[in-house]
């Protein structure tokens, strides 16, 4: 559970720039923001998910 | 003639530029973007606190031992991205510490992570106050 609240955080920050910076108004940045929060949320349990039907050990 | 304009960015965009790296945030607030610069501050800064708070190592240029020198410099540029944090860290010698017991804590690499990244949306706020200083962005 701490590495996936860790992931969140990191999401929630970084997206936190990449929305402010990359965008103009308000509303787009937040629109950006929360797009790409879900995007590295989504992105990451996929990972996960492949890694951990991987036989890595 | 609006190419050129576009091109030549006046001496304060540099100005702002050299202080949002050196304070995160501070460019945004040098041009009056009070909300925008204490928001990207706000997050970069948290961002590298948690870092060192994890456990993260901050590379320097001087090669380790056991180490090529040649692989310390991106990761080190990627740190130095966070500015006048990672001065007041080299000068305190605060998160350059290395040795087993260190990389050996689960929160190593979240750390490392956490501290490379801080660094490089730290760039990226840098030139955005640039831009907006350039008359660039709005």
């Amino acid at each position: 559970m701490k590495h996936f609240f860790m992931m969140m955080l990191f999401a929630a920050l970084v997206s936190v720039v990449f929305g402010v910076t990359a965008r103009h108004t308000a509303r787009e940045r937040l629109l950006y923001g929360l797009k790409v929060f879900g995007e590295f949320m989504v992105i990451g349990l996929v990972l996960a998910w492949v890694l951990y039907f991987l036989p890595l050990r | 003639m609006e190419t050129s304009d576009r091109m030549h960015a006046p001496a304060v965009a540099w100005m702002v530029g050299i202080v949002a790296w050196l304070v995160p945030g501070g460019g945004h607030i040098l041009v009056g973007r009070w909300g925008r610069g204490l928001l990207l501050g706000g997050t970069v800064g948290l961002m590298f606190l948690i870092g060192l708070r994890l456990g993260g190592h901050l590379f320097g240029f001087a090669g380790q031992e056991g180490t090529n020198a040649l692989l310390q410099i991106p990761p080190a540029i990627a740190n130095m991205g966070s500015g006048l944090l990672y001065l007041i860290c080299w000068l305190l010698n605060r998160g350059f510490g290395e040795g087993a017991d260190l990389a050996s804590s689960p929160t190593f690499e979240y750390g490392n992570t956490f501290l490379l990244v801080a660094g490089l949306l730290n760039y990226l706020v840098m030139l955005d106050a640039f831009d907006l200083a350039a008359g660039r962005k709005r």
